[in-house]
Formats: C-alpha cells, structure tokens, sequence
C-alpha cells in the first residue's frame, strides 16, 4: 500500500487540464494592475489619476484612501499575530499612504477591461514622489547617520536578540584553538515557476465573496481578509486552485490580495490580477542577506567546546510575519553536532528592499552553511579530515532523544527524537568513494584538472505544529473524500494524503478524493510550509481514517449480522470473512446510516447504537518538530580559467524517518538539492547602490536548468519517528539544507593549490577567478 | 484583407479581426480557451509557453515559445498545444505517461512546456543521449522537480522516435500564407519576395523588421507595444536560403539558426557548439543569425565569430544591393551602417583556408541559455609553426563586437608557443577597456578573455580538449 503509486494529481496536470489561478475567466470580470513604486525610497507628494482614467476601457483607479472606505485599517495585520516585543508599525501597507519604502511597491491600483488596459493605465498615473536616500546595505544601515528605511523610524536595528545556552567564555579560554569566519548568505528567493495571483468574486445572490488566490495557506489569508473588510467567516471563502509551487513566496497574504479582494467587495464585480514576472522579482517576497562572524573552540583533538557569534540579518522594508527567518538560522547552526556551549547575538535590520520571509530551507541552509564552513576551516587549520572532525562532533544514535538545550520559537524544549548520524554520514562517504577520492584528485591535478570533493550535515525541523486537522468522509454514493487545509503545490501531498486514507478504507489511493485548499471544505488549518503536511495532515488523515474505518466496520456487522472482527474492507466493500459472498460496498454503508426521517437509523436492524453518516474529523498535534537529517558529498570540477563549477556526483543520504511513497520523496529531495545548487552557484538577486534591483528576470536571475544540474545517488535511512503514528518526518527542504555547504566545501577543496577560500553564497566564477589569479602570480 | 489562417491542434482558425501583434500565448489563453499552455516569464526564458509547430512550407515539427511569437507569425503553419496531443478523457501520449511514470511532474504548472519540448524530441529523429536531452530541455526551467525525473521520462519516451501524426492530422500545409493582413488599425506585411519586402521597407521606414522575433518579441510580449505596422521577413524565399560554394557559405539573413546549424558545424566545429548554446531549441527554432546582427548587441554571440572569419554583409535598399564586411557594419553601441530603407538580405562566410584553424568561446554562467559576459572568437593561420595571420574579436568587451588590433599584431608572424599565446594576451588590457555590470566586471572580463588566449593555446595543442564550460 504504502509504495510509489502513481500520483493521483498528475493526469488533469499533463493533459494542460490543471485548473490554476490564472486559468481562471469569470464574466464582467475586472483586471489590475498596480502602479509600483521605481523609488527604493521617496515621499508621495500626490497621485493624479486622470490621464489613466482617461483610457477608454479603464474602469478605475484606487488608492489607499479609495480603498478606506471598504477596509478596516490601512496596513496588514502581523501575520500569525505573534512576535513578542515588535513594535506595530512594521507591517506592510495595502496600497503605500505617503511613502515608499522599496522598488515594486504597490502604490496605486489600474481596473481595467482587460489586463493590457489595466497596464496602459497603470503606465498613465503620475506619482509626483520625492527621492530619499534609502538604506542599501543591512550592514551600513546600522550606522547612526545611515538614512532610515522609513521615515517613521529612528533606527534601522528592528530587533537584536541572543540565542544560547552554556559558557561559552569558558569553552573559549580553555580551547585549544579558536577558529574564526566571516560569512555572506545571499539574499535570493523562492520563484516558482507560476507567480501570484488572486480572483475575487462577489456572489450575486448571498452576502458572500470568493476568493480564489495562489497561496500555501488559504485559511490564514481568510482571517486576514476578514479582519481587513471588516466581514465574517461565512462572508468569505478562500480557495487555492492548482498552485504552481510556493517555496515560500505564497507563505503570506500580500496586499495584493487584500486589494483585490476589497474592490470585488467595493465595485461588485469579479476582479483579477496576476503578476507578471517583473513583478515577482520585484514584490514576492525573498529570502535574506545574512552575515554571519562566527567563531569556534575546540579542544586539540577538533572536538568542539563552543560556537560564539554574531549575524546580522536583513529584512527588507516591512515585517509581515515576525522574525520566524532570522529565529530558525539562529537555533539550527548547532544543527547534528555535540556542541557543549552557543552564543549568538542577531541584529535585525530594515533597508528599503522587499521584505523577507523563509524560503525554502527557512533559515536553516544559512546555519548549515555557518557551521559547516566553520568545521572545514577546523579541519585545515587543525590538518585533520574534513569528514573525521565531523565523525567526532556529531551526535550519535545512542544518544537519542537528543534534547537540545535550546528552546522552539514555541517555547518548547528543541528535541532530535530519531536518526543515526554517524551511520548516515558514514553511507554517504561510502557512496561517494570518499576515501578514494585523493588519488583521484591527484592524478586529475596531474592532467590539469582541478577537482573537489566536499561534505555537509544537515537537520532540519519538520511537521511544525501546532496541529492540522483532516475530515474524512464516504458519501452515499461510495466516493471516499478527505477533507483537508494542508496545500497542494507539488509536494504530491493529495497523493499521500489519499494513500494513507486508502491504506486505512481497503481502497486505492486513485479511489479517494481529496479536497484541499478551500475554506468551505473544513473549518481550521494552517497550510503548507515548514516540510510539514505529511507528519501533520498525514497523521490526522490517518486518525480520521482509522475512526471511518471502525465506524464502516461496526455498521457492516450490523447489516450482515455478524461480530466487527469478521469484517474486513478491501476493494470498496466491507466483506465476511467467513462468508465471502455477503459484501455491502461502501456507498451501501453510508446509505445504510443516512436516515430516513421517522424512522430510527438503521431500521431493519435491532441494534441502535449506529451513528448517522460515515465520516470523521480529527485534529492532529505535534509534540514538537519531527528533525530530519542528511548528509550531502559534492563532487566539482572547476575551470581555473573561466571559474566555471561543474558538478560532477552528488550523494545523498537522507533520513526522513518512515516513507510514505518513495518516489515522490526522492523527487523532493532531489528538487531540494537543485534549489540549494541554485543558491550556491547561480542566484544572485543583485541591487546596485540606490536600491534599485537590476535581476529582474529570469535572463540575469538565473535558476539551474537541466543541463546545470546532476543526478542525485539518492540514499534513504528510515528512523521513525517516535512523534507522530505514521512515524514520518518531512523531507520538503531537507535537500536544499546542506547542499551550498557541501558545494562551498566541493570548490574549496579543489582550488586547494590556490588557497581560494569559500566565504559567500553564492559562489561566483568571477570571485573565483579573482582569487586564483591573485594567488597564481605568486605560486603558479 | 486577407485572413491569418492556420491549423490549431488539427482544426482549421481563420482570424480575421485579432491584433496580428497579439502574442500567440495569449492567442491560445484568451481567444482560443486553451490554457494548458501557460506564462511563467512571457519573455522566453522558463519555456512554460513551449508549444511545437511545423512552419508554413517547412516540415519539421519544431518546439517554440509562444510568449515570443505573434499570431501573424501563425499564418499558414500546423500548431500543436498541450491539448491537442491526447483526445480528452483518452489515452495519455507516450511523453505525457512517461512523466507520470517517472515522476516527472510535481507542481505542474511547468508540465505542459515540458511535454511539447520533450514531443518535439521525440519526433526530431535524433539518437537519444543524456546530452541531446538536455539540449532539448534548456529552455525549460522547473522549481520543483530538480529535472532529474524529467530527464529519465525522456530517456524511456524519445528514445523511440515518434510518427509525424501532425501532418497527417490535416493538410493545412497548403493552406496559403497571405501577404498583408490588417485589423484593428494595425497593418501586418508578410511579403514573399525581396523585391515586395524592399517595396514595404520604403514605404514603411520606421516599422520593425520582424524576422524571429526572439528579440523583437519582448515589445510585443513584455512592453506589450502595438505598432502601427509590423513587416515580417521569414516568408521571402531568398531570405531563407543558405548556399554554399567552395569558398564560402551565404545564409540568408531570415534563415534560422536551426537551419543554418548544419552547415556552420560541419566546416567551423566550435561555432556550431557556439550555437547550440544560444538561448535554447525553441530560441533557435525561429531566431535567425539576420536578427542577431540587425539587433546589434554587444553581447550577441554570432557577430565575434563572423568577423573573425572576416564575413561580408550584403544589403539591400531600393537602389539595389552593397556589401560591406561585418565589423564595419557595427558604428557604436546599437547603431550600425544599416540605412532606414535598407534590410539585411545575407551574410557571406568564408570557409577555412589552408592553415586556417578557428575557435570560440562563450563564457557565461550557465552553460546554456545564458547571455555571454564575454565571447572571443580566433581564426589563426599557422605555417611551419609560425603565425601567418590572425583575426581576433571578442563580444562582451566594448559597446559593439570588435576586433582585438593589437592581439592580432602581436600573434602574427609569431612562432607559435604558449609564450607568444601569452603576450599576445597581455595585449587585451590595450584593446579593450569593457565595463562592470552585473554579469560581469570589467576586470573579470579582462582576465577572462586573456585566459581564453591560453586555452586556444591548450586546446589546438590537444593538452586540453575538455570543452570549454560556461564560466
Ligand atoms: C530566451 C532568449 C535567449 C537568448 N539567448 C541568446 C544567446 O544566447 N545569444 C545571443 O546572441 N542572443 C540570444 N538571444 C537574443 C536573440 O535570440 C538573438 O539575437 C537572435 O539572433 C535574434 O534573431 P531573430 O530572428 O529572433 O530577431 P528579431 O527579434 O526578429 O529581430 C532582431 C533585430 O534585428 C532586426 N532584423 C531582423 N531581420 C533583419 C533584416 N533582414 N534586416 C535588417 N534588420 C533585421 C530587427 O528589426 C530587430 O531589430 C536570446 C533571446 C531570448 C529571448
Ligand atoms: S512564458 Fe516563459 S518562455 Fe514563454
Ligand atoms: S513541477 Fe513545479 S515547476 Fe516544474
């Protein structure tokens, strides 16, 4: 049952038949487009609408004074609503008021007939702005006499905060050595390959509008959206179609959302908008900008005593849902080692660039980076094995429950419930003939060409709670449905979802409906992110399939006159064991307790006790985080001439506890893998000095194509998890997480003639070239 | 005036009232309701558009972007979209069930791209290696998938190659492609020969030029421009014709890279890589060597090469025919010699002489689809161990593509050496004096191209036949 079954997702997808946002028409339907700010930032001195009212066929031209009238406050709510200790003015505003604080921001709102209009028009509204000078550089604008990001700020710094535990001034005056770095995690983000998008529309015959929008959360923008308009629950249904990926960047309600959403309301008509690319780049959310003084003791024999630092993280203009990104770097840098001592201080500080929230990895590929560039430079300095320091520090499997001795962004204790480490790094070696890999090395040298090998650890938190809830249901007419708030995007989860509801009914996956992203459809639930829909949803499918199950059982019993542990229900059908030609199919089943008004429920039958309808709903929630783990060998090649990476082998050894469908978790991890290649060798969202972004397409933002990437030698460990029934961990993210480090490591390590060293992501051939040629002219 | 007329997944459209400049995504999308074919960029980079026709008069189904192409470009072709590959409800077609075989699709929203890239593999009738994949796929970007699954769908389904079932759907391949086209104030010229293709350039000087429209195609698709009059090129036969004699080829300026592919990697190999590595397939489906030159970007990959192999332009206006060679065809940064009643009719290139060698080079961060940060083209002559003669340019270096003069003076008459390759090099930082942009710096390109003269050393002594990788 639980095996690579065909995703049930994929025939409407490959027929060009998925239904999404974009694939959307609605009669007398508006279009937006929004006028954006070209300033990273200015005043407004004024907005004139006229020439673009004036294009026939533009319907209308809204501001946030406009939209006043339908909204209930003029900057989005905090998402989540929890970040203690934030000030309340760091949130978005739905359409700017009288200030611009980043490239992109939407300042004014087009309706049009069509979206070609809406852009005309868009094209058409003067904004008379007034250039400040705009905070560029996180670092910089931390200066006192650096200009504010806002002008309602008196300082940048948004936040600072220290995360740790134990003595770390100890550790470092009784270490043997105290090996410093300094690093740079590139901004960059999510992209998925379709971009945002809302349709709204307002029923003609109730009080009710719909709200179709390509989001990984649907019940959360809901309560966004109801307490922006001012409505209730019922006045508002939200529904994500077929979503073409999020990876963060749909992990949020937009303004965008809230404005197409208020003007459907405000003009009673179907109002759409859909980005276009620039767009993305421009106003989708990124990732970050993090920059990381690190140091580490360790005693003489490379064991480590304590980890000590500082990062600085840029946030962009606005905060629209705390500090969950900058928090996750901060409590996953000890990641799969004993690290007896920690001390971070964090700085939080807004430019005027978009904002950012976690992308795919969420913090955690940046701490990986930190740590593992820390452990390469201990290697080297202390002329040991990359992989033999790792082999000392890691935590091993005798030592599980591994409790941290750092606390959740929940407050509760952070724990590793499951896995071997030292097994999985010790698979991941093998499989890449790490040991042989010097001779190799040395006689690719000898041909004049450089080749490295590289290595990274990784964990990463998965199935973050605090619950998710699932209903599943038999209809009178047989059809099996769950009900469920995690998200479709890619992640086959429908398919899993199905699966695991199927293995509990006796029916295939393919036999099971499964209705997800729609508000109307279940009352609560969080959405996809944090790798966490099959630990979450998953478990709570499984409950409310197993409570289905005993229920179709006991009714089964009673009809075919029997005892419940002689049934059993394969293949749609509750069977007699001992007389297999007595069958009820499920649709029977649920007929069989629909009710017939007067009558008592299963009427033919003596026993009362039967319960109306085949269904039921069940929450799941998680202790804590389920962590995966996984260890990454890169292989490389590098051109000294050009800089060129080529990648050569890349293993992988991941251990995401029990598989639900191998097939579609190797195709996570290997869709991880290619995000994290992405950062380390391509991505570079790059703005010049003013704040102005200059890769805002996919021609100079540069995402690995087919021919950049490799086969991933995929290895799967399977530590259950001890958290949850089905015993699974997420696997999502897991790919990206130690894929930079272990590239970073892979080029180092070839360059080693050059002493070329890796302190940036990503890695440029034009760094790389810099630094080999600096060093040749002496030692070539 | 006449309609535009095609075939859309085996049915015959007429259009008579659509902009002719509307793009042929959005053709599909909203007038013709097939929206399995979807935007992901709408400036052909992300492929999420890719549908595959066979041209008017042509007979290959090739795979094309159509966020790039404009209706009028549909006139008298066979267009084939995600649709149209399976009967609804019916069975899923070779590629499509090798995807969901292999796991190829997660989110979707890239599938269909995929599916058309991966059928035009499959009916191209190329022998399927890991590096023919790839070079179908280029042009395809995937977030979610990591392309490896994809990539094993099509080793399994166009390791066979395909029936042609296109043209036997129907015989649109005698539907005529009309010569002008009009609607909603907007003119649309599609001429059949020079001489009414000259005729329309005179009397339209300031309309766009429009042959594949790989650049052109951002005003339509992106800047969403409507001109008033549009004049396209790739229906005159002689614009589309590539001779060739024994000193020389002449590849007409409308003739696509596709086309002219063949010829230029028989006779100059490391072009012929050159080329394979502009944009991807469905780039080179339509974009033509005419376009690259006629836009003039001091980045565009064809030009260095051409004029180290000293090619010659011939243009044409209403006063008849002018040759004029290649580098002095580009003035300054965007402006050549072109004038307002004039087109582009072929470039002639010359063979290899005796003693003749050439190589390029494209250095640019991804290995395909990537805009060059440099581009160095050499073609050397050596007798006896002695450099007779050399022609050097680079693109990426200065605001037009241009030879490297003192390069060139210090390699001839040099005895061949890696020491001779070296001060030649030094001779660059003379020659060129290029710019920091985001792609690259000015002192990366310096160095990088100084390299490069190192590796045309390597390489032609055979010490280092490694293919030169995008940076
Ligand atoms: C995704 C993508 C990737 C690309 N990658 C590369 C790359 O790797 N390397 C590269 O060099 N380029 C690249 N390009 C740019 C483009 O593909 C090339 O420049 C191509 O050669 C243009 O040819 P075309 O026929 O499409 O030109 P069009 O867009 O039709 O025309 C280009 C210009 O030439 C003029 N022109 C066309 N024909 C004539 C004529 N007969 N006489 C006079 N003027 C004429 C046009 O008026 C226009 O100004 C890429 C473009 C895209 C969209
Ligand atoms: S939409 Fe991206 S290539 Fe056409
Ligand atoms: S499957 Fe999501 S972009 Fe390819």
């Amino acid at each position: 049952m639980m095996d690579s079954v065909p995703r049930i997702e994929d025939p409407a997808l490959l027929r060009g038949q998925g239904r999404f946002l974009d694939d959307i028409q609605l009669p007398d339907m508006l279009h937006v487009a929004f006028v954006r700010s070209p300033h990273a930032h200015a005043v407004i001195r004024g907005i004139d609408k006229q020439a673009a009212l004036e294009v026939p066929g533009v319907h209308t031209v809204l501001t946030l004074a406009d939209l006043s009238e339908v909204l209930t406050g003029e900057r989005l709510p905090l998402g989540f609503g929890k970040a203690a200790g934030l000030p309340a003015d760091i949130t978005p505003f739905v359409l700017c008021k009288d200030e611009v604080c980043f490239v992109g921001e939407a300042v004014a709102a087009v309706l049009a007939d069509d979206r070609y209009i809406a852009e005309d028009g868009a094209g058409l509204v003067v904004v008379d702005y007034d250039p400040l000078p705009a905070a560029v550089d996180c670092r910089d604008a931390m200066a006192d006499d650096a200009p504010v990001a806002r002008q309602a700020n008196t300082t940048n710094l948004l936040a600072t905060f220290d995360v740790g535990y134990g003595d770390c001034s100890d550790a470092f005056h009784r270490a043997d050595h105290v090996i410093a770095v300094a690093l740079k995690h590139h901004r960059g983000g999510a992209h998925p390959i379709e971009g945002r998008g809302a349709v709204a529309q307002p029923s003609p015959i109730e009080d009710r509008l719909t709200l179709w929008t390509s989001t990984q959360m649907a019940h959360e923008v809901r309560a966004l959206v109801v307490k922006m308009l001012g409505c209730d629950e019922a006045q508002l249904r939200v529904v994500a179609p077929d979503v073409g990926g999020g990876f963060g960047a749909k992990f949020l309600t937009y303004p965008e959302e809230i404005v197409v959403a208020a003007a459907a309301r405000m003009l009673a008509r179907p109002v759409k908008w859909v980005e276009d690319r620039r767009e993305h780049f421009l106003s989708a959310i990124q990732n970050r900008d993090q920059y990381w003084n690190l140091e580490i003791a360790v005693d003489h024999r490379a064991r480590i005593l304590g980890v000590r630092g500082e990062m600085i993280h840029d946030q962009g203009a606005y905060t629209p849902q705390g500090l969950n990104l900058p928090q996750n770097s901060a409590l996953s840098v000890t990641g799969p080692y004993v690290v007896p001592s920690y001390q971070l201080n964090v700085s939080v500080v807004e430019t005027n660039k978009v904002y950012t929230i976690p992308v795919r990895g969420a913090g955690y590929p940046e701490a990986a980076f930190a740590m593992e560039r820390l452990l390469d430079k201990v290697a080297r300095e202390l002329g040991l094995d990359r992989a033999e320091v790792r082999r000392r520090n890691l935590i091993t499997a005798d030592q599980m429950p591994y409790e941290l001795h750092l606390k959740a962004r929940s407050g509760s204790p952070m724990l590793y419930d499951s896995g071997d480490f030292l097994e999985c790094q010790a698979q991941a070696l093998a499989a890449a003939d790490y040991d042989s890999f010097p001779t190799r090395q040395d006689a690719a040298r000898a041909d004049g060409r450089y080749i490295g090998i590289g290595i990274a650890n990784g964990v990463k938190g998965t199935g973050r709670g605090p619950f998710e809830s699932a209903i599943v249901r038999i209809g009178r007419s047989g059809q099996v449905f769950v009900h469920t708030a995690a998200m479709p995007m890619g992640q086959g989860i429908a398919t899993a979802l199905a699966q695991i509801c199927g293995e509990s009914l006796g029916i295939d996956a393919a036999a099971v409906r499964v209705i997800a992203g729609d508000t109307d459809a279940i009352s609560m639930g969080l959405g996809g992110f944090a790798s966490r829909q099959t630990v979450t949803a998953g478990s709570a499918v499984h409950l409310a399939a197993e409570a289905v199950r005993d229920q179709a059982i006991d009714i089964a019993a009673m009809l075919l006159k029997t005892t419940p542990d002689t049934i059993v229900l394969k293949d749609g059908r509750a069977w007699d064991r001992d007389r297999p030609e007595q069958t009820l199919t499920l649709g029977e089943l649920a007929e069989a307790v629909a009710g017939v008004p007067g009558y008592s429920l299963i009427s033919h039958t003596t026993t009362s006790d039967a319960k109306p309808g085949l269904e039921a709903t069940r929450i799941f929630m998680p202790e804590s985080l389920a962590y995966c783990n996984g260890c990454h060998v890169a292989e490389v090649a590098v051109d000294i001439d050009t800089g060129a990476v080529t990648l050569l082998r890349y293993v992988v050894v991941n251990d995401s506890g029990r598989l639900i469908n191998p097939m579609i978790a190797n195709g996570q991890l290997q869709g991880g893998v290619v995000h994290g290649i992405g950062n380390a060798l391509f991505e570079k969202m790059a703005f010049d000095k003013n704040g102005q972004p200059v890769t805002t397409t996919f021609a100079e933002y540069l995402l690995p194509t087919a021919t950049e990437v490799i086969d991933c030698e995929i290895i799967n460990m399977q530590s259950p998890s001890t958290l949850n029934p089905l015993g699974v961990k997420g696997i999502g993210e897991a790919g990206c997480v130690p894929a930079a480090a272990a590239i970073a490591s892979a080029v180092e390590d070839a360059l080693t003639p050059f002493a070329v060293r890796i302190d940036e992501i990503p890695i440029t051939p034009e760094r790389l070239v810099e630094h080999i040629h600096t060093q040749s002219s002496t030692s070539r | 005036m006449a309609a535009i007329s095609f075939t859309l997944n085996g049915e015959l459209r007429q259009e008579s009232s659509v902009s002719p400049t509307m793009t042929a995504l959005d053709f599909l999308r909203e007038n013709a309701g097939l929206t399995g074919t979807k935007e992901g960029c709408a400036e052909g980079d992300c492929g999420a558009c890719t549908i595959v026709m066979v041209r008017n008069g042509a007979d290959r189904l090739e795979a094309v972007m159509a966020c790039l192409l404009v209706v009028g470009q549909l006139d008298g072709a066979q267009v084939v979209t995600v649709e149209g590959l399976t009967e609804r409800g019916g069975e899923l077609e070779s590629v499509q069930q090798a995807i969901v075989t292999q796991d190829g699709t997660q989110c979707g929203f890239c599938t269909p791209g995929f599916v058309m890239a991966l059928y035009a593999l499959r009916h191209s009738g190329e022998t399927v290696t890991d590096e023919v994949i790839h070079d179908a796929l280029a042009g395809n970007l995937c977030r979610c998938t990591g392309y490896r699954s994809i990539v094993d769908a099509a080793r399994t389904a166009c390791s066979v190659s395909g029936k042609d079932n296109i043209n036997s759907r129907d015989d649109s391949n005698t539907l005529p492609a009309s010569d002008a086209y009009e609607a909603g104030g907007q003119l649309y010229f599609a001429p059949k020969t020079i001489d009414a293709l000259i005729a329309r350039r005179v009397e339209y000087p300031d309309a766009p030029l429009l042959s594949g429209g790989t650049d052109l195609g951002l005003l339509f698709s992106k800047e969403r421009q409507k001109f008033p009059v549009t004049i396209y090129t790739q229906n005159v036969d002689e614009l589309r014709r590539i001779e060739e004699d024994d000193t020389s080829f002449t590849i007409g300026a409308a003739a696509t890279y596709t086309e002219a592919l063949p010829y230029i990697e028989a006779e100059y190999a490391s072009f012929g890589v050159l080329i394979r590595r502009i944009g991807s397939r469905q780039i080179r489906n339509v974009g033509t060597i005419g376009g690259n030159i006629g836009n003039a970007s001091p980045i565009g990959d064809t030009p260095p090469c051409l004029i180290a192999l000293d090619s010659v332009l011939t243009l044409r206006g209403p006063n008849g025919a002018r040759e004029i060679s290649l580098e002095d065809f580009f003035l300054d940064y965007r402006k050549t010699d072109l004038a307002k009643d004039e087109i582009i009719e072929n470039v002639r290139v010359p063979k290899l002489g005796n003693g003749q060698i050439f190589r390029t080079y494209k250095i640019s961060k991804r290995y395909d689809q990537d805009i060059s940060s440099v581009i160095g083209a050499f073609r050397l002559t050596l007798e006896n161990g002695v450099v007779t003669a050399a022609r050097i340019a680079f693109g990426g270096m200065a605001a037009v593509p241009k030879r490297a003069i003192g390069c060139e003076a210090a390699l001839t008459g040099a005895v061949w050496s890696e020491d001779a390759v070296r001060q030649a090099a030094a001779a660059i930082e003379e020659d060129f004096s290029p710019i920091d942009d985001h792609r690259a710096s000015a002192a990366y390109r310096l160095r990088v191209a100084a390299n490069l003269f190192v590796r045309l050393y390597r390489d032609l002594e055979g010490a280092d036949d490694v293919e030169v990788m995008a940076l």
